[in-house]
């Protein structure tokens, strides 16, 4: 397969440190996974000579944390996916829901281009799951799913009115936000035209390929990835910055494109790409961002989603939003939630990623907060799924301080 | 005091090839080694078994006998041996008129060497560089120096041979001009004994002259040091050889979870394993002609090892000097039923063997044939055993745990890990090696050091070079029950210098970052340095 060589994936900068195997949330939660040195640079070295069955691949959620505490530059993460790629071409699969979460924009389309197909869809989630149908699908039973939204947010977006400014971005929406909860979508094209920003689309985006990936269908992927960098490429060449408000998304489209795959001009429209809070605090630093916010006395807590630290681009919420005033918001600081995208969802991983989780659930509980903070749509769910707290993405805590 | 009918002496390939081959004509052996089995020589190589393809211009004899027994050990020695196929390039720095040649040489050897598309090539090993102009699939393979040796050994037990290692020959006994029996002392105890014995078969490599020696005779072996780098992991999967007149540093062996680059040819003594910077830099310089990208692979580590080169000339030297061997019949200069073997190849041991052992016999008055070639070293573990083995050991562990271990080893150490879980842990995480494992290697009574017990395991071969598994066996290995494992600090120093040997000529990249890591836990946590003023 390509494999991008600038980025070297290949098990030689590995110390063996092991300080991947100390952070991983994982390894933490069960002794079923050896953690992210085994499974990723010193299988990969075994994974040249021999061919064995290989249940920990499954395990890890590719959350990232061991990428991000990594001292020496190793994609472990990646390598992980590379080799579950691979490893699922010759051995079936042990889930029987990975194809469907592997493949959600696919449910999502279906969905929402029926007439009421997201009524049925939700009703039928709760139904099958009374009488586990989910079960049957590979699907935890005690999971939460997130629901579908009656109206995309493309076909929201087409009735906007904007104003016309001369700083434009292209909005990747992705398919959390375009299928389950297109508002968060709704709020960016609101607080963005309050700051001056027009928002465009592109109808030809496709799914970024994070959830293909993590199942291990990077091949899927590959096929996503060739037609968003071309697109993402020409509208950075027309002068637009590009900003997504779903932290795997940007992850995806800015930097695992470049591990997996070696298309042309990702790493010119990788330049120009942003998380759309981070777009904003960036207009802060300059001096630019409109910050005429109402009072808001809501006491908040805010997670940092791991897809959001392993970018490197700070905390851009905990910059802009203690910023409204009567503002209450602290970082709840207590690592991954769990879900991972799609992992927390499989039967088999449900009690692993609620154990992961169960730190920031009793920290967002014994906060007391009345709304949760997060940029990621499934990191939302799970909160709220295990403390009980509704969760919002920060650019709804924007708009609503804007008065919009 | 022991008695057998032949002892030889040194346990490298020649030395394993011959005891097996005596045993199962019926004859009584006993080896004795020196150092550990594969010490020297017979592990300080490429780790290729060769298909001739190299010998095939310059000579064919030696060709033919390499794809004779390269037939041979594929199907034998399975258990040992990888046939990952080897393929043959041409770079533009080799000579066009070669490769006809040789194309022609390998037919007229029986040496399949097929043409494939440099597309093809790339396809196969998509590191090789794209300067490239021709390439060939030939029958070479990979093949492991220390397993073949543990096999064929356990191969010669079941009839009877015996190998003892650490048991040094201090003096060849004669009377009236016959061989007698040999002294041999051990080198933990330092107990001496004897083996009376009616043959004695020098077959000590490089230290071919010294053993002679000390029957008063002179031997001509002219030790040429050979250096090889080994790669963190699989550069490619077949070996690559250039297609040119042989030469240093062109030869790749995927070695197991490794690469190996070699070599070079340097006279030297019997027992230099030193190796330098530059032969490394120079090395890669010619190896970058093969793998563009040579330079960012990361290095684990050097090492080298002598070719006992034999010449009747005593100033003939390095690689003019003939690669076939000798068996020399001291008879000549007045000893009877003494035999020195020099020269030959690692490819090409059995045959050597069978060859001084029809002389032997003959001498010997035994009429037996050899049947070495057509018996398997160790027999396929059953699929009920392997099953049981993937049940027990973590993933890629099963089938490596079975071909480093053997099936009665395999066995016990499957009991092991069934009765008792935690035995499957990971002691060594980059070579997949169990505590069991280690365990059970450890208790052998051929294992005196860490060290004995990696020769076996291949624990502390891996990425970290012992980083992290040295003090992991220190801590696993019984030391109830072994004496020699009592001093935990000198087991993790002895450990630690070995691997420290072969990092020190290559520290830089990827592999010093690893060392200061090592040295963060060894000097800085565990102060090993500083100990001995506790002590």
């Amino acid at each position: 397969m390509a494999i991008n060589k600038q980025h070297a994936i290949d098990p030689d900068k590995c110390t063996a440190c092991t300080i991947c195997v100390t952070a991983c949330p994982v390894t933490a939660a069960t002794r079923k996974f050896r953690g992210p040195k085994m499974t990723g640079p010193a299988l990969t070295r075994l994974r040249k000579l021999v061919s064995d069955d290989d249940p920990m691949l499954d395990y890890c959620s590719n959350c990232k944390t061991c990428d991000l505490v990594c001292p020496s530059g190793v994609p472990i993460s990646t390598l992980n996916m590379i080799a579950k790629n691979e490893y699922y071409k010759t051995h079936p699969r042990k889930s029987k829901a990975d194809d469907m979460l592997a493949h959600s924009e696919k449910m999502g389309k279906l969905i929402t281009s029926l007439p009421l197909g997201s009524t049925f869809a939700n009703m039928g989630m709760s139904i099958g799951k009374a009488f586990n149908v989910m079960g049957a699908m590979g699907i935890a039973q005690s999971a939460k799913m997130p629901a579908y939204a009656s109206e995309s947010f493309i076909s929201k977006f087409k009735k906007i009115k904007q104003n016309p400014y001369l700083r434009k971005v292209v909005f990747f929406s992705g398919c959390y936000i375009n299928y389950n909860q297109p508002e968060v979508g709704v709020d960016l094209v609101k607080v963005y035209q309050k700051n001056k920003i027009e928002v465009a689309i592109d109808e030809n985006f496709v799914c970024c390929g994070s959830p293909m990936v993590a199942g291990g269908y990077i091949d899927d992927a590959r096929v996503n990835a060739a037609k968003n960098a071309a697109l993402l490429k020409s509208w950075v060449d027309r002068g637009y910055d590009i900003v997504t408000a779903c932290t795997s998304c940007g992850l995806m489209l800015k930097q695992e494109y470049q591990e997996l795959f070696d298309f042309a001009g990702m790493a010119e429209y990788a330049a120009h790409m942003y998380d759309s809070i981070e777009y904003l605090a960036k207009l802060n630093d300059a001096g630019e961002f409109d910050t005429n916010f109402v009072n808001d006395n809501t006491k908040y807590i805010y997670h940092a989603p791991c897809h959001l630290k392993v970018q490197a681009i700070g905390r851009p919420s905990m910059e802009l939003l203690p910023l409204i005033p009567g503002i209450d918001i602290e970082e709840a600081d207590a690592g991954c939630c769990g879900i991972s995208g799609s992992y927390g969802f499989k039967a088999d991983k449900h009690e692993i990623a609620m154990k992961v989780g169960s730190k920031l659930f009793n920290r967002i509980k014994n906060s007391h907060a009345e709304l949760g903070v997060c940029e990621c749509g499934t990191c939302r769910l799970q909160m709220e799924n295990g403390s009980g707290v509704k969760a919002i993405h920060p650019l709804t805590v924007l708009r609503k301080a804007y008065g919009l | 005091m022991l008695k057998t009918t032949v002892v030889v002496i040194g346990g490298g390939a020649t030395g394993v090839g011959i005891l097996r081959d005596l045993s199962m004509r019926g004859v009584d052996a006993i080896l004795v080694e020196r150092d550990d089995l594969g010490y020297w020589t017979s592990s300080r190589f490429h780790g290729l078994l060769h298909s001739g393809g190299r010998y095939a211009v310059k000579d064919k004899e030696a060709a033919k006998e390499c794809i004779q027994e390269n037939t041979i050990l594929r199907r034998i020695g399975r258990h040992c041996v990888e046939a990952t196929e080897s393929l043959f390039v041409r770079a533009p720095e080799d000579s066009e008129e070669f490769e006809q040649e040789w194309v022609k040489s390998c037919g007229e050897c029986g040496i399949s060497a097929i043409p494939i598309s440099m597309d093809e090539a790339f396809k196969l090993e998509p590191n090789l560089s794209r300067k490239l102009l021709s390439a060939y699939r030939c029958p070479g393979a990979a093949i492991d120096g220390f397993r073949l040796l543990w096999q064929t050994v356990a191969s010669a037990n079941k009839y009877g041979g015996k190998a003892m290692t650490y048991k040094e020959v201090t003096a060849i006994e004669t009377e009236n001009g016959t061989v007698v029996g040999v002294k041999i002392r051990d080198k933990w105890t330092g107990v001496e004994d004897k083996i009376a014995c009616d043959f004695v078969i020098s077959a000590a490599g490089s230290f071919a002259g010294e053993v002679a020696h000390m029957a008063g005779l002179t031997v001509n072996v002219k030790p040429s040091k050979g250096t090889l780098i080994a790669f963190n992991h699989r550069i490619c999967n077949r070996v690559v050889h250039r297609l040119h007149k042989s030469s240093d540093a062109d030869i790749f062996v995927p070695h197991g979870s490794i690469t190996i680059l070699g070599t070079t040819s340097i006279d030297s003594a019997p027992d230099d394993t030193s190796t330098e910077t530059a032969e490394v830099k120079a090395m890669l310089e010619i190896g970058k002609i093969t793998f563009e990208e040579i330079y960012d692979y990361r290095i684990l580590r050097v090492f080298a090892g002598t070719r006992p080169l034999y010449s009747a000339d005593p100033n003939a030297k390095g690689r003019s000097a003939s690669r076939g061997f000798v068996a020399l019949d001291h008879a000549h200069d007045g000893i009877k039923h003494f035999m020195s073997v020099c020269g030959g190849k690692f490819t090409t041991y059995r045959l050597m063997a069978e060859k001084v052992c029809n002389i032997v016999c003959e001498q010997l008055g035994v009429n037996e044939k050899c049947h070495t070639a057509e018996e398997n070293l160790v027999d396929d573990p059953s699929p009920e055993l392997m099953n049981r083995a993937k049940a027990v050991f973590p993933s890629y562990g099963a089938e490596l745990a079975s071909s480093r271990l053997g099936n009665e080893k395999l066995e016990r150490v499957i009991k092991h890990i069934e009765t008792d879980p935690e035995m499957k842990e990971l002691v060594c995480e980059c070579e997949n090696v169990t505590l069991a494992e280690i365990d059970e290697i450890a208790a052998e009574p051929t294992s005196h050091t860490v060290s004995d017990v990696r020769r076996r395991t291949r624990l502390g071969m891996g990425t970290c070079q012992g980083t992290f598994c040295a003090y992991r066996s220190v801590g696993a290995i019984n030391k109830e029950n072994m004496p020699w494992a009592k001093d935990s600090v000198d087991l993790l120093k002895d450990f630690l210098e070995t691997r420290w040997k072969g990092i020190r000529p290559v520290l830089w990249g990827n592999m010093l970052r690893d060392i200061e890591l090592t040295r963060a836990i060894y000097d800085a946590a565990l102060n090993l340095s500083g100990v001995e003023d506790i002590k």
